[in-house]
């Protein structure tokens, strides 16, 4: 043990940007709500027209959109592996069946944004309950399989037999009206045009109202009980916790986070900015499985891993695949662009094998060697395999 | 009046391996009881059966005179009746303070309680059960470490500290100086000795280390082979023929 941890956390006269400053407050609600809302004000804007970042990110107004309801969803399934260690490989229910639960209420019973905000997540919240009521029975592997198996279900009921209801292949694209009837979600222009749109600052709002309620979560007893159950869930109940009711609580959470970002994404990736789409590919099991991808590279059991994840991924896959380059020698192959997952691959494996608390743990151990010059060689000596055995840290929690 | 924990023609088997046969006995509140047996001979069954993590084939315990068969582990925890483990079964990841916290919650809380947007630092209940727990265990400077970066002794008291932070009235503790050096068995008696004398707590230990269970307990039960064999104070257990057969052997003279 280091003479550091020795050192109870005290305050000093450091000045007021010092790292004893960040440690109080880089976990409190009040700082973790700025930096999203800092986050949600930019991120549009630097994606698509801030000078040197837009080159290097190439993004454009609707992909800022879903990244959001992405990053929502990747919170949604970290609740679930990085928090409580179930490991959902269905999370596509929730992402497709809000959806089309937004779409038919948009549809058949009224056109107005909040009304299918609600729609959309009590759906999820319901199908997260009877979901649970099977799943909270199974473990590891099993409770994977069938997160999938329910997925899979739901993607071919939405594609034939449910056809009359949900047009099949050809998904349903409801419009909708304005926000509370005034405010319209179109274009912004004018001192606002940072923002892009009125979908954006809709977006955003459950943006960072949801990141807050994780943090206060994590906050919570809850947030210790998750991870006492994670790590020793013999333990857990031998102290006289339910572990049952905890796991059907954080599947509840995820359900109704997961339904928060499926109609998000719904809302978003319509024909206009007032219109909504969803197709049965929506709850395929590719998106189950590059949501795990995502939650992984960027660092499971954060705030932080989740989002990095789900940028850095959406981030490649808009960028390489639009690259026409191709390799002298062999035009064959076709251009570069179209082989970005396997860029993805590459660095999926790069940063999991040295680094198993993804980007995020990457990041953090580059600070800490900032901090503590000395530190950077052992950890990284640790974490790459070849250099040494470490213990496996993959569910570090920082 | 009646015992603390009462157990009646307690069995267990696993398909034809019969662990437990029909064990009746009585723990009386504020006792320090002691379980001895070879190795196989159903003292960890015992422990697991009256815990809850397993459940009997026949037979009733009674805790404060209720019958706890079939109730789940945590609602017998619920109940005051704490249980640790033979190896140091902690919260990994987490700070010492947070393993006991997470205990504390459990007490203080309920088996599950609904206020997942209540900040964890409102919890002043929480905090005085930690407070306390630190103290007496001895763990106060080590409290912000993360568990599994303890050394083993440590680890160990750690163990027992998560299940005092539950407030039990009784701990069955499952061979809790195993693997520790004699100064730190020392330390673990001292402590067990402490929780039975200042606090009242009724104690039922499982151990091998022979010095301890004579120094130690006001009675003890001999199990061989899933029997009940004996039960008695220490010098009468000493001198017990049957239990010098079964397992003493020439060992204690």
């Amino acid at each position: 043990m280091s003479g550091e941890d020795l050192t109870p956390s005290v305050e000093t006269d450091a000045g007021l940007i010092s790292w004893e400053t960040w440690d109080r407050i880089k976990h409190t609600e009040r700082f973790i709500a700025g930096t999203a809302i800092v986050f949600v004000l930019t991120f549009s804007w630097a994606i698509t027209s801030a000078p040197v970042l837009s080159d290097i990110f190439q993004g454009y107004h609707r992909l800022a959109l879903s990244m959001l309801a992405w990053m929502l969803l990747g919170l949604s399934f970290n609740l679930l592996l990085g928090q409580t260690g179930l490991l959902s490989f269905g999370h596509a229910m929730f992402w497709g069946g809000s959806g089309y639960a937004a779409a038919l209420f948009a549809i058949h019973v009224h056109d107005a944004p909040l009304l299918i905000m609600v729609a959309g997540v009590s759906f999820s919240v319901v199908l997260g309950f009877l979901a649970a009521l099977v799943l909270l029975r199974l473990h590891g592997v099993y409770f994977a399989i069938v997160t999938l198996a329910i997925a899979q279900t739901l993607y071919r009921l939405a594609r034939e037999p449910l056809e009359p209801l949900t047009k099949g292949i050809n998904g349903l694209r409801p419009s909708f009206g304005p926000l509370l009837g005034v405010f319209e979600l179109g274009e912004y222009h004018g001192p606002l045009e940072f923002l892009g749109s009125g979908m954006y600052v809709f977006v955003g709002i459950f943006f960072v109202a949801t990141v807050v309620l994780i943090a206060r979560i994590r906050k919570s007893p809850y947030g210790l009980i998750f991870k006492a159950v994670q790590e020793n869930e013999t333990r857990a109940r031998a102290i006289g916790l339910n572990v049952w009711r905890y796991r059907f609580a954080a599947f509840m959470l995820s359900a109704f986070i997961g339904g928060l970002a499926g109609t998000l994404y719904f809302m978003v990736t319509g024909p206009g900015l007032s219109s909504g789409s969803v197709v049965p590919e929506r709850m395929l099991w590719t998106n189950s499985g590059n949501l795990v991808v995502m939650v992984v590279l960027g660092g499971l059991g954060t705030i932080a891993g989740p989002l990095i994840g789900v940028f850095f991924y959406q981030w490649m896959g808009n960028f390489f695949n639009g690259l026409e380059w191709t390799i002298p020698g062999l035009e064959i192959v076709g251009p570069v662009g179209q082989y970005w997952q396997l860029l993805v691959a590459l660095a999926f494996t790069t940063v999991v094998w040295t680094y198993p608390d993804g980007i995020w743990g990457m990041i953090t151990d580059f600070t800490g060697a900032l901090r503590d010059p000395r530190s950077l060689p052992e950890k990284t000596m640790e974490k790459i395999p070849w250099l040494g055995s470490g213990d496996d840290t993959r569910r570090g929690d920082r | 009046m009646m015992a603390l924990l009462e157990t009646e023609g307690l069995t267990k088997e696993f398909g034809g391996l019969r662990a437990l046969d029909s064990v009746d006995m009585a723990v009386e509140k504020g006792e320090l009881v002691s379980l001895i047996g070879p190795n196989g001979s159903g003292k960890s069954t015992l422990i697991n059966v009256i815990t809850g993590l397993l459940s009997p084939t026949d037979g009733h315990i009674h805790y404060r005179g209720q019958d706890i068969v079939g109730m789940s582990a945590h609602e017998i925890a619920q109940l005051g009746l704490s249980r640790t483990f033979q190896t140091a079964s902690i919260f990994p990841e987490r700070t010492v303070r947070e393993n006991l916290e997470i205990a504390a919650h459990a007490t203080e809380e309920g088996s599950f309680s609904v206020n997942f947007l209540r900040r964890r630092e409102d919890f002043d209940g929480v905090h005085a059960r930690t407070d306390d727990v630190l103290e007496v265990i001895e763990l106060e400077e080590e409290q912000d470490t993360t568990a599994e970066s303890l050394p083993y002794g440590d680890k160990r008291r750690l163990e027992v500290a998560i299940s005092l932070a539950t407030g039990p009235d009784m701990i069955l503790m499952d061979e809790p100086t195993a693997g520790m050096s004699p100064g730190e068995t020392d330390m673990t008696v001292e402590l067990i000795e402490g929780l039975q004398e200042d606090r009242g707590m009724t104690i039922f230990l499982v151990e091998h280390d022979m010095d301890v269970i004579f120094g130690v307990s006001d009675r003890i039960f001999v199990l061989n082979d899933g029997e009940l064999i004996a039960d008695g104070p220490p010098d009468e257990i000493r001198e017990d023929p049957v239990v010098r057969e079964a397992y003493l052997g020439g060992e204690v003279t």
